[in-house]
């Protein structure tokens, strides 16, 4: 531990805003307030500042960020943002320092997200331990009142002076390079600074009044009571102000802005968090998470439950600020969680067996930049989809498994995700079953054969053939459903001896919304496979020899003994119960039932937080889920 | 390809969104590159009825203005909702909740009867609109973003959220934090928080977002020390037409 005078501090403050290689950032007043924000001169600094109105994540994790600029004129080229200065952030409080590393593991996970790194490690973080606490703040209870890691250099306010503690050697050199006077501390010293932090635990207003290793347990007592979240969340403003000033909130929209030229645009990624309405909205106007305490149940879980479950950390460090944001006063978490501890009575005997098993991979970095592929050809399905076979430019596979799914881009107007529809046996190309909804999807229909679009992936688990080699498959699918089932059926069709019986069950709502009418008919003549077709109604006058009714009523009419079959399911939100219903009264067991789910998969890589069931990333861990694994997660069906 | 033509209109209101159009400087040059301005009379002195995209500013307050509303839909192939008293009612429609004749009376004096009127109404009580764009007046960056995204074929991307995600975003000290009275929690965002930038409220311009907690925020108001008269009252300013049909 090191001494060094106030004086010398500001000094040494001053002297790195002066050298002009860093971007000197520190603790200012703002209004009644404090902020993080560039620094002019070390007599700006507030150290003895009580919490920030935004954590300093934001300069890791910004409000708006480019991912990637590209220019339309002359094809497609993409650049990558300019690169900026490295940050010294000084005046930290050890939650925040917790929260980064928080953000650290989850940005980390299976795959490295550059743009976040790329600032943090080139970062200093000069921590301060706090002189005084937020009324909101109970980061003495989550563990992050002080903390031992996470910082280049941490001070401690002792009068005159500040004792420095060196967290790296990069906090090492900043201090040799650019501080003057810095002298070994004395035990009393230490000893001083062991007492600062010791009185840091009688500040809390807030007081939690059990540990919270329960949380996990608590929460997962309390998911099914109803009018316990209807209870808490019925004065919220759906305002989202708790999660933007969340240290450890992550997640973020991707959008396309264009200027005037129409020529020169760039994708950004933006803040977003899932307390607002249409988080969890996609193109067909579902919304998989519409009301209000479903929406605020989410926060807590995803906080307390989905992300300890998979890192074994409660991602809540009790800065209190989305406490002190709240202006219906809901949002407060300990009221919240003291209010269900006396509910759910959960003791610690209970918590044990609920810790989790941590094994967290990460296996390289993250690419926002899609891949060119032209249309090389369109043929339209129906009035509102159509078939586009994509080659690659670069003129290598896609590599897909049946079942995963792109991120498609249509320049200007942005990226949407389409399910594969065509067999990995067909290599040189690729095809996609688009229905007009959104903007992407319209976009893209107005688009001709040797139009470029950009492709991310392919992404998700899609289905595992190996398993299914050999077994009897029951494929049933509703409307645009077809599409992602195709890619497993035809591959099934390629391959015909490795697989039992096979039969197809396709429903739609009218014969005119009938995809791949062609080779549907195909199949009838095909001694090998079982096909039946049912539309909801038949409009006078248009030629249909199929049945009439829901999908379900196909289920009687093909023979398959129930307890050596596998179904695959995909179709419309609605479609799932019933046909699982069916299968189930069939003796159809939970785990030989496969469905391919869909939801709002913005970023594809299980970061950006849109997709997520419960604690599932529909975009990595699905879109194919076998039934009997997420039959008990409540948001799935 | 030919440009497409675009036309501005104006009914009851200020014309400050045209003349934020206006104002464009710069900016007017790229619009002009993209786009034919046929008909916009707060600039320029000619006029045609062949227009594929018109922006309308301003409310209906009169059946009269029906008729020629309805034209103007007819000829366009796209009609747009200019600020505030177009896309949601507006200012205009805080008569709304006095008596007609005694407004006729305040405005006209004696000479009322010669000035027909009914309830002020954005434009999308008469004529369908294919966009809105929202403000008082509207903020030009979004009026821009509003013309590309018609040029390119898109859904302009106009907030569901609140004010209050741009005031967090933007680090603003919260105008109840200042003691002051803000309805940013119900108001649609889009507008980067603008005036809480500046230090002062939101004053509900943009209109209440799709699905408002007006309860919970009225609560709010009165909790923070704002009579119920002055709660309610907030929202009479701008939401008027919105809260009638709520």
């Amino acid at each position: 531990m090191n001494l060094i005078s106030k004086d010398d501090f500001n000094d040494f403050v001053n002297a790195l805003i002066k050298d002009e290689s860093w971007n000197v950032i520190g603790v200012k007043a703002k209004g009644s307030k404090f902020a993080f924000g560039p620094l002019e001169s070390a007599s700006e600094l507030r150290l003895d500042y009580d919490v920030t109105l935004l954590p300093p994540k934001k300069y890791f994790f910004p409000q708006r960020e480019t991912l990637f600029t590209y220019n339309l004129a002359g094809g497609f080229s993409a650049k990558n943002p300019a690169e900026t200065k490295p940050a010294v952030i000084i005046g930290v409080h050890p939650y925040d320092i917790v929260a980064l590393f928080h953000m650290d593991e989850i940005f980390r996970e299976t795959k490295s997200d550059p743009y976040y790194f790329k600032k943090r490690e080139s970062s200093i973080i000069i921590g301060v331990n706090i002189q005084k606490m937020s009324k909101w703040n109970f980061s003495t209870y989550m563990g992050a009142a002080t903390v031992d890691y996470g910082y280049d250099l941490m001070l401690t306010d002792l009068g005159n002076r500040y004792a420095i503690s060196v967290g790296s050697k990069k906090g090492g050199d900043l201090l040799a390079k650019y501080a003057k006077n810095v002298s070994g501390a004395f035990a009393r010293d230490i000893q001083l600074v062991g007492q600062k932090k010791r009185e840091i635990f009688n500040m809390a207003q807030q007081k939690l009044d059990f540990p919270p290793e329960l949380i996990p347990e608590m929460l997962k007592k309390t998911y099914e009571e109803s009018g316990f979240w209807e209870e808490h969340s019925e004065k919220c403003l759906a305002c989202g102000s708790c999660v933007l000033v969340c240290p450890t909130c992550y997640c973020f929209d991707v959008k396309e802005e264009m200027d005037l030229s129409l020529e020169q645009g760039e994708r950004i990624r933006t803040w977003d968090g899932c307390l607002l309405e249409d988080f969890a909205k996609v193109a067909s106007g579902e919304n998989f998470r519409a009301t209000r305490p479903t929406r605020y149940r989410h926060r807590y879980f995803k906080k307390g439950k989905y992300l300890f479950d998979k890192f074994g950390f409660i991602s809540c460090v009790g800065c209190g600020r989305c406490s002190s944001n709240c202006l219906p006063d809901i949002a407060n978490p300990v009221k919240l969680l003291n209010d269900m501890y006396r509910e759910t009575s959960v003791t610690g005997a209970q918590m044990a067996a609920t810790t989790p098993e941590v094994n967290i991979q990460t296996e390289g970095n993250i690419d926002y930049v899609p891949k060119l592929a032209t249309i090389i050809k369109k043929v339209p399905m129906t009035a509102n989809e159509t078939l586009f076979e994509l080659k690659l430019d670069d003129s290598t596979e896609l590599g897909h498994k049946p079942g995963q799914f792109v991120e498609v881009s249509v320049f200007g107007i942005g990226e949407a995700p389409i399910s594969l529809s065509s067999s990995p046996t067909k290599k040189e190309s690729f095809e996609i079953c688009v229905r007009k909804l959104g903007n992407v999807t319209t976009k893209l229909h107005m688009l001709q054969v040797g139009d470029k679009v950009g492709i991310r992936g392919p992404f998700g688990n899609g289905f595992d053939v190996n398993f299914l080699k050999g077994k009897n498959l029951l494929f049933v699918a509703g409307g645009l459903g077809i599409a992602p089932l195709r890619s497993l059926f035809n591959y099934v069709l390629d391959n015909r001896k490795h697989f039992g019986h096979v039969s197809l069950l396709y429903g739609c709502k009218e014969p005119r919304e009938l995809l791949y009418k062609e080779e549907m008919m195909a199949l009838k003549h095909r001694p090998d496979v079982e096909y039946r077709a049912a539309v909801n109604w038949c409009p006078d006058g248009e030629a249909w020899t199929g049945g009439i009714g829901v999908i379900t009523t196909l289920i009687p009419q093909v023979s398959f003994d129930p307890q050596d079959v596998y179904a695959v399911i995909c179709g419309p939100p609605v479609m799932y119960k019933y046909v699982i219903g069916d299968l189930k009264a069939r003796n159809v067991p939970d785990d030989h039932i496969i469905v391919s789910l869909e939801r709002r998969m913005k970023c594809g890589v299980g970061k950006c937080g849109h997709c997520q069931i419960n604690e599932i990333y529909v975009c990595k861990d699905g879109p194919v889920f076998n039934y009997s694994k997420i039959k008990g997660i409540p948001e799935a069906l | 390809m030919q440009k497409p033509r675009v036309a501005f209109f104006d009914f009851a209101g200020c014309e400050g969104d045209q003349l934020q159009v206006a104002n464009l400087e710069e900016d007017i040059l790229a619009l002009l590159g993209q786009v034919d301005i046929v008909t916009f009379r707060e600039v320029m002195k000619e006029h045609s009825d062949q227009y594929d995209i018109a922006f309308v500013e301003g409310s209906c307050t009169r059946l009269l203005d029906e008729d020629r509303l309805k034209q103007i839909r007819k000829n366009a192939k796209v009609v747009v909702a200019l600020g505030s008293c177009a896309a949601i009612g507006g200012i205009n429609c805080i008569r709304n909740y006095k008596d007609l004749e005694e407004v006729r009376r305040t405005v006209y004096g004696d000479q009322a009867k010669l000035f027909d009127t009914y309830a002020a109404r954005p434009i999308d009580a008469v004529v369908k609109v294919d966009a809105y764009v929202y403000g008082c007046p509207i903020n030009k960056e979004e009026f821009l973003q509003v013309v590309k995204s018609l040029l390119l074929g898109k859904k302009p991307d106009i907030p569901t959220y609140p004010v209050c995600v741009e005031c967090k975003k933007n680090e603003n000290v919260c105008a109840f934090e200042r003691g002051q009275f803000c309805v940013g929690p119900v108001t649609r965002a889009g507008c980067d928080s603008c005036c809480v930038n500046e230090g002062t409220i939101c004053w509900g311009c943009r209109g209440l977002v799709d699905n408002p907690n007006e309860n919970s925020h009225k609560e709010v108001l009165i909790k923070y020390g704002l009579t119920v008269d002055d709660a309610i009252g907030k929202f009479k300013l701008y939401f008027g037409w919105q809260e009638a049909k709520r």
